[in-house]
């Protein structure tokens, strides 16, 4: 509603201004000046302006970032999200220097020079010392940047399977998520979407070996500091699983496996700590999928080895949920 | 604009619309290399003998168009040059029907149940090439009508250089195409 | 060619073979679905302020998108986004800034008569008029216009089970683009032609306006890129209407079990960004062209480094074709592939950088004259830092991570194209207004139109990136599913607020644009005292451009404020004086 009123307003307000430029053409066309031409008068107003308004640009730009700050996400819960966390700060900051550096600079000296009729302008059409320097310093930095990023990224991708890591499925469908648990074996069973049927909503392939104990689940329980590899499935069209405390994101393609590993670092319990008591980690949906993309969630759960022990002892292998139960 | 301005004009109008053509089937072989790579879901077939004639013939109709301009210089006519293109381009197109009625006998179909990835590029790049030699063909019509009316002459033939230029890409694409349906 | 033949007002105004009334056609259309496409974002964005209420504005929707509260249905929303993107980055970015531009500049500053190819400069606008059409007739289909965003991924594009908007609507738009992309082509090999072939005498590449070197370079990319997305969007085509599976595999979707398989829905996104990419060039060097040129005339001095800039705009350019991967990241790439992406990604940071030095270094020591163009050029500059500087860390993989597909992204590409593209449109409409139609635009409208929109316009897409950093995704009908981002419902309010607002200060430009047209000051024939070719026509438009022989130039576009001159500028035309040297 109340957006409603201040677009009428902003509608009667800009009819006003329209009808006083009118108004004033009339007057100029009275004192026969030419009202489209651009005085030393208006390049002062202009000039000042930008300088005013510039600076305001930029100071709006601080607020934000102080007011905002305690809203962005907190600092990451996993291994390499740290480093990301990292790369992202040096990346930040840098752009930052640059940016209240060169906007500055741009607001600066178009009111500076701003023009007046008795001025004149300083024929300089070309330094190719100068070219050579902004090229070569731009290519520097971010040659180092570059270097530095692809190291990060190289520990998030290739993340280093071992015995100990779990190996969990995460599998999208419209507009849920499903986590398959690979047991004693750390396993998971082969699955195909031709086995979806009832009950087996992953198209679990009963006949291997390795499905007897896997165990499907609504949530997700991590166990603190011990590293896990997801793999991601997807039933329909392209989701994205997205865990952003994590610093986690992975494509859910049909057709194909994606996968990405990672190492929890603080329980749940931690987050509630620092966060508030109504913290939780949540998996999103971050790919359009249909009308429900906004609300496809999975709750994630970062716990001790004692709480993940009692936890996943009381959920059903697949052998008693589907060949059993009637 | 004078003539030999506009000549030039006219014949850049067409490279540029080739270098288009192009991409639209470079972007398609790109996809059908990457799609063949990945083994498990390509499936094989030999590729009809249909289409090694349908390539002969396209080449026989390209070379014969190299004798159109020594002909206009002799000022000799070349309605029969111009015509045999015409009909060794329909009798292409007739292959390239043939072929694809060899591949739905070995079960090779463009969709449906049963059909593979495979079979649908390779219908997909044959029809594309085709629907583009129909073009090429409309422009040989005209041609063949227009030097059985003896318009041509070795100054004055933009219409029938910008057909045979068009000609020969379609042959040189249709050689690159069945080299990498046979050969990749 | 010129002088001879009579017009009716079949030939003179509907089906023009004029380079300059084609140009006009293709801006009121582009300003048209312009309109249409702000208007999409300004529903949407109430409903992003207040999900899951009823708003005034959504009666300017079909009563069948809402649900019996007036609410908008979730469905649609994602409708309107995809449109909203559709609309702006083809059809007003591509078609009405290129399409404008190129056709109306081209031969004007090069000495032409008219573009190579008269008659396929004619099609290119219908193609485009027919493929409008086509788009928006499907916002008036049953099941709704295509509804998978712009960049309609399958297999949720593929599949009208999967959305709505799929099925008939999506269709429409793939028929739509294919004819769209036809007519873009057939402009872009006449603006190459032309420039290459029918430049007057005088005219060498060196002494080319910077605007036409863009427009070259651009129409370039064009024919390089765009037959990409047809044979793109034909193996969707195949894919969706005729059991094909290019794009398919492994789908059961509402409980059905699909028989496709063997597709990936990741070679379309190969396929699609290998445009896509290019294509934001494609938005982003013409205006960039225009805005040198603004810069230059207003400031009285030539643009900085005028090699320079080609060069960093053909670096650009050839960059543009080996990025598009930073669009994939996260689709589970080889990592080494996101690694060589990174890093052709970030070195195209350079040429784009060398370009914002050049053009602060025109303005150093200027005499600056602030038309309302100079003003759009400025904030093109502006603008071009402040996004540019952000796709930094997007381009960076381990970074993406976090903020691929977060408001983030969004903050980023509005910021480059909807202010730094837009902005270099909206320069070149008041810049040559005057050559357009013979008359000037309001200044003292424009100044407030200026203003008006660098406030609202920042203070829409600058808080984006905190939405982002926050970890909230785009394409989100509404943010009250998860807890997580309740916070943000203030930031979200306040970017509708500037967003509306926004919306509404664009009234000021069209009344100024239209009234203008008819009731604006009669234009002098050099008002802003430039030295380029489109200068030296008359007022009054004639077809063929110059009555009587064509300009011979000799000197280069940008001698403003030369030493030993009598003005501070030297028309393109003026031969080189006693002991003068050509720059």
């Amino acid at each position: 509603m109340t957006n409603i009123l201040i677009f009428i307003i902003a509608i009667l307000v800009i009819a006003t201004l329209v009808q006083i430029v009118r108004v004033s053409e009339l007057l100029s066309e009275i004192k026969n000046k030419d009202v489209n031409e651009v005085t030393d008068k208006d390049n002062n107003t202009q000039g000042i302006l930008f300088l005013i308004v510039g600076f305001g640009f930029l100071i709006f730009v601080v607020w934000q970032m102080i007011t905002w700050n305690h809203l962005l996400l907190p600092p990451a819960s996993s291994v390499h999200g740290t480093q990301i966390d990292f790369l992202m700060k040096m990346s930040m900051g840098l752009i930052l220097i640059v940016f209240f550096v060169l906007s500055p600079i741009l607001f600066y000296f178009v009111y500076k020079y701003r023009g007046k009729k008795s001025n004149k302008a300083y024929f300089f059409s070309h330094n190719n010392k100068l070219e050579v320097v902004w090229t070569v310093i731009p290519t520097i930095i971010l040659t180092g940047l570059i270097i530095f990023g692809l190291k990060t990224w190289d520990n998030a991708m290739n993340v280093e399977i071992t015995e100990s890591t779990k190996v969990i499925e995460v599998y999208g469908k419209q507009f849920n998520w499903t986590a398959r648990y690979s047991g004693i074996d750390n396993t998971l069973g082969k699955a195909n979407y031709k086995l979806v049927k009832g009950k087996n909503t992953l198209g679990v392939d009963m006949l291997d070996v390795n499905s007897a104990d896997d165990k499907m689940a609504r949530e997700v329980h991590l166990v603190v500091n011990e590293p896990v590899l997801l793999k991601f499935r997807s039933q329909d069209v392209i989701h994205s699983a997205f865990l952003p405390h994590f610093r986690v994101q992975m494509n859910c393609v049909p057709g194909m496996t994606t996968q990405f590993g990672f190492t929890p670092t603080k329980t749940t319990a931690q987050m509630k700590e620092s966060e508030g008591a109504d913290f939780e980690y949540v998996l999103l949906c971050n790919k359009i999928c249909g009308a429900s993309h906004f609300n496809m969630q999975m709750k994630f759960i970062v716990e001790t080895q004692e709480e993940y022990d009692i936890w996943i002892a009381s959920q059903d292998n697949l052998e008693k949920k589907l060949l059993t139960q009637k | 604009m004078d003539i030999a301005l506009r000549n030039i004009v006219k014949k850049q109008l067409l490279w540029i619309s080739l270098a288009a053509i192009s991409m639209f089937f470079a972007s398609m072989l790109s996809a059908f290399i990457v799609e063949k790579a990945d083994v498990g879901n390509w499936k094989e077939f030999i590729l009809p003998n249909y289409f090694v004639l349908s390539t002969g013939v396209i080449i026989l109709s390209s070379l014969v168009l190299f004798f159109i301009k020594p002909q206009l210089k002799k000022e000799k006519s070349i309605f029969g040059l111009v015509f045999t293109v015409l009909i060794l381009g329909i009798l292409f197109s007739y292959f390239q029907i043939k072929g694809w009625q060899q591949l739905t006998n070995q079960g090779i179909y463009l969709t449906g149940v049963g059909s593979n990835i495979s079979g649908s590029f390779l219908y997909i790049l044959t029809l594309t090439h085709l629907l583009h030699l129909v073009g090429g063909i409309v422009g040989l019509c005209i041609s063949t009508i227009k030097s059985k009316q003896n318009l041509y002459s070795i100054n004055n033939y933009l219409g029938l250089e910008l057909t045979v230029i068009y000609w020969h890409f379609l042959t040189v694409l249709w050689v690159i195409l069945f080299a990498f349906l046979k050969f990749y | 060619m010129s002088e001879h033949h009579k017009e009716n007002f079949i030939t003179k105004y509907v089906f023009s073979q004029d380079h300059k009334m084609i140009a006009k056609q293709f801006l009121i259309t582009g300003m048209f679905m312009a309109v249409v496409g702000m208007l999409m974002s300004a529903i949407f964005r109430v409903q992003l302020a207040n999900p899951g209420e009823s708003s005034i504005l959504y009666n300017l929707l079909p009563g069948a998108w809402l649900n019996d509260a007036g609410v908008l249905n979730p469905d649609k929303y994602l409708a309107l986004v995809t449109m909203h993107g559709t609309i702006l980055v083809f059809w007003v970015l591509t078609a009405g800034l290129s399409g404008t531009f190129a056709n109306f500049l081209i031969p004007l500053q090069i000495g032409a008569r008219d573009m190579a190819s008269g008659f396929l400069n004619m099609l290119s606008y219908w193609f485009f008029f027919i493929a409008t059409v086509v788009l928006m007739s499907s916002l008036f289909v049953e099941s709704g216009p295509a509804s998978g965003g712009w960049t309609i991924y399958p297999p949720l594009s593929a599949l009208p089970q999967a959305i709505a908007g799929s099925g008939t609507g999506m269709t429409l738009w793939l028929i739509s683009i294919t004819l769209f992309v036809v007519g873009s082509l057939l402009g872009g090999l006449n603006y190459i032609v032309t420039i290459l072939n029918l430049r007057t005498i005088g005219m060498t590449m060196q002494r080319l306006p910077l605007t036409v070197w863009a427009l070259l370079i651009t129409a370039i990319l064009g024919v390089l890129s765009f037959p990409v997305l047809l044979s793109c969007g034909l193996l969707l085509i195949f894919d969706r209407s005729f059991g094909t599976s290019f794009y398919l595999s492994d789908i059961i979707i509402n409980g059905e079990v699909l028989h496709n398989e063997g597709g990936s829905p990741i070679l379309f996104e190969h396929l699609f960004w290998f445009l896509g990419h290019p294509e934001v060039y494609i938005i982003l060097l013409p205006a960039l062209g225009i805005v040198s040129e603004v810069i230059a005339v207003n400031s009285r001095k030539p643009i900085f480094g005028y090699k320079a800039m080609v060069g960093a705009l053909l670096l650009i350019a050839f960059l543009s074709f080996i990025v598009w991967g930073h669009h994939m990241f996260m689709t589970g790439m080889n990592p080494f592939l996101g690694s060589v992406f990174t890093f052709t990604t970030l070195l195209i940071a350079i040429p784009s950088a060398v370009k914002v030095f050049n053009y602060l270094a025109t303005l150093w020591r200027g005499n600056i004259r602030f038309t309302p163009a100079m003003l759009f050029a400025i904030g093109t500059v502006s603008a071009f830092i402040t996004g540019g500087l952000t796709g930094i860390i997007l381009g960076d993989s381990a970074l993406d991570i976090n903020v691929h597909d977060t408001y983030f992204v969004v903050g980023h590409f509005h910021i480059v194209m909807g202010l730094s593209a837009i902005y270099g449109m909206f320069a070149g409409v008041y810049h040559w207004f005057p050559k357009m139609y013979g008359r000037m635009m309001n200044k003292n409208l424009g100044y407030i139109h200026f203003w008006g929109t660098f406030i609202c316009a920042y203070g829409v897409f600058f808080p984006m990136h905190f939405l982002g950093l926050a970890g909230l995704p785009r394409r989100y009908y509404s943010n009250s599913a998860f807890p997580m981002f309740d916070g943000l419902s203030d930031i979200n309010a306040l970017i509708t607020f500037f967003a509306l607002a926004g919306a509404v200060v664009q009234v000021i430009f069209l009344f100024n644009f239209f009234y203008s047209i008819f009731k604006g000051t009669k234009a002098t024939q050099n008002p802003w005292k430039s030295n380029t070719l489109e200068w030296t026509t008359p007022i009054e438009r004639i077809h063929g451009n110059w009555p009587g022989e064509l300009p011979v130039v000799t000197r280069w576009a940008y001698d403003y404020s030369k030493p030993g001159a009598d003005e501070d500028f030297i028309l393109q035309t003026e031969p080189l004086k006693e002991g003068e040297v050509e720059h």
